[in-house]
């Protein structure tokens, strides 16, 4: 019924990189006449450790450049753009006419009646010339080793997150509980960064971030047990595949799809939804950053391009926690409408599996940023509050009603 | 076999940890450095610092943090208790299926008994 892009994006690289192998092997070969110790290289170069190895390392590339370059800048671009509609602004309108160097200076070309995509390129070549600015009493070494493990940690998701049923690094067993253990590893790097930047606001900001953990991932974990009642595994695919299929309900099917939100699972999905706006430090929950209170929270003391990697980074968490929502409670990557094209013999799908599941990984994104920018800001005290007593009473609350619909079939 | 298909995930943290790192040390290549004492001092709206930041700090929600360890732990329980609930319902003791409800029952009463005190909080 559904079909993916790249059915199977390791066997796609593959064959990349035999190409690359065997014209690397045909250099080497042929410098291996005057140099005979050559031949012994490029016999290596053929073996299947090899080929396994480079073959890993092009489709992790392959991923995280899909990840940081294209879907980094288009939700930094979407959120930019949709928070300036809702302060009746347009917000960025900078179009590649005003680049000041050849293709792009043309007269008479409108330079400001663009739509501002590249404006994020730009800011990041700008923060990429910026003072590193290091503290005198701070603590050097954890202060320069905290974004790298925010930032590390954050891409760890996209290790097991898939975007189709072929796109994907890893397919792991345990796959939604690394994504969990991946989040859950960030407010240590954002408490470290606040102890060692040996400000006051920063220290404010990252014990409000280990206070947030505290509230929030407890429910976040509670939600899914509750829906590994229904579903039995914590493979990403096979939870998705298990929504492919509309509801059956006393006998007659519904034009409803079966998704896990539709049914008992829906407080879970709420409590779920919330956890992860508090993990992802929006707005009602960013009190780790919150900029009227502390400058910039655990941020103050960071400039350039280390300021630039844990700010944007924050827009990864927001993509992850979104597809993980839509795998879990929306359906991930099932569709209404699977139409394919043949060319040659080979079948290409016109709206596949991956168009679906950025469909809804940016409308989760889009309504996580137009609440942001509606609502005001909690308390420290009011999250705690949430957290422990709304939330953890809530999903297990959601572990109960699962486990009795489980009971009475 | 478990074992093999956490192999990418080694190599995707490869790439993970040389992606900031890497990033850090190019802009080397392309930012000044002019450190200046004044440039140096730690922020603080423009005045000069007052004392240390790093001092001990009044850790308002430790009892948080005390039942939060203890969740974090009956986290893992429930998980496998809900993993094998399928093979649970076709066992006839009942002890096993429904135990664990009288657990959560006692860890949420004392979990919001515990919380009564923690009424104001400050950071």
């Amino acid at each position: 019924m559904s079909a993916p892009l790249v059915p199977d994006l390791f066997g796609l690289c593959k064959v990349l990189t035999a190409a690359i192998i065997w014209i690397v092997q045909q250099i080497i070969y042929a410098l291996a006449g005057p140099i005979p110790p050559l031949a012994g290289l490029g016999d290596f170069l053929g073996t299947d450790f090899v080929i396994t190895l480079v073959t890993w390392l092009i489709v992790v590339t392959v991923v995280v450049l899909w990840v940081t370059v294209i879907n980094l800048f288009t939700i930094m671009w979407v959120e930019r753009k949709l928070y300036s509609r809702l302060q009746d602004r347009y917000g960025i309108m900078i179009s590649v006419w005003s680049l000041p160097f050849w293709p792009f200076n043309r007269t008479r070309r409108p330079t400001h009646r663009g739509t501002g995509y590249l404006q994020n390129l730009a800011d990041g070549i700008k923060l990429i010339q910026k003072e590193n600015i290091t503290p005198r009493n701070a603590d050097s070494a954890m202060f320069h080793i905290s974004p790298v493990l925010i930032a590390s940690s954050t891409l760890m998701a996209f290790a097991v997150l898939p975007w189709s049923s072929g796109f994907y690094v890893a397919n792991l067993d345990l796959g939604i509980l690394f994504i969990l253990a991946a989040f859950s590893l960030a407010p240590l790097g954002i408490l470290i960064a606040g102890w060692s930047a040996n400000n006051k606001y920063t220290l404010v900001g990252g014990l409000r971030a280990a206070a947030m953990l505290l509230s929030y991932s407890i429910p976040a974990v509670l939600a899914v047990i509750a829906l590994v009642f229904f579903t039995g595994s914590l493979n990403p695919i096979v939870i998705v595949g298990q929504q492919d299929r509309p509801i059956v309900l006393a006998g007659t099917t519904l034009p409803i799809p079966a998704w896990y939100v539709f049914g008992p699972q829906f407080l879970g999905f709420l409590v779920f939804t919330v956890a992860m706006i508090a993990e992802m430090e929006r707005v009602p929950f960013d009190i780790p950053e919150a900029e009227a209170e502390l400058v910039e929270g655990w941020t103050t003391e960071y400039s350039g391009m280390r300021f630039g990697i844990v700010f944007a980074f924050k827009w990864l968490r927001m993509l992850a926690a979104s597809g993980l929502i839509s795998i879990l409670y929306l359906g991930g990557w099932s569709g209404p409408v699977f139409a394919t094209v043949f060319v040659g013999s080979i079948p290409i799908p016109i709206f596949p599996e991956e168009f679906w599941f950025v469909l809804r990984v940016y409308g989760l994104s889009a309504f996580f940023v137009v609440l942001s920018w509606s609502v005001p800001r909690v308390r420290i005290d009011q999250i705690l509050n949430i957290g422990w007593k709304r939330l953890i009473p809530y999903s297990l609350l959601a572990i109960l009603i699962a486990a009795g619909f489980r009971v009475l079939g | 076999m478990a074992l093999e298909s956490y192999v990418p995930v080694v190599i995707f943290a490869v790439v993970a940890l040389l992606f900031p790192l890497g990033t850090f040390f190019a802009t080397r290549l392309f930012r000044p450095d002019h450190p200046t004492p004044l440039k140096d001092l730690t922020y603080e709206c423009g005045e000069v610092p007052e004392g240390e930041a790093q001092i001990q700090f009044h850790f308002q929600y430790y009892m948080f943090a005390l039942i939060f360890v203890i969740f974090d732990v009956a986290a893992i329980f429930l998980l496998l208790w809900a993993f094998a609930w399928g093979g649970l319902l076709t066992s006839a003791s009942p002890v096993a299926k429904f135990s664990i409800f009288l657990f959560l029952g006692i860890m949420f009463v004392a979990t919001q008994y515990a919380l009564k005190k923690e009424e104001v909080i400050q950071i």
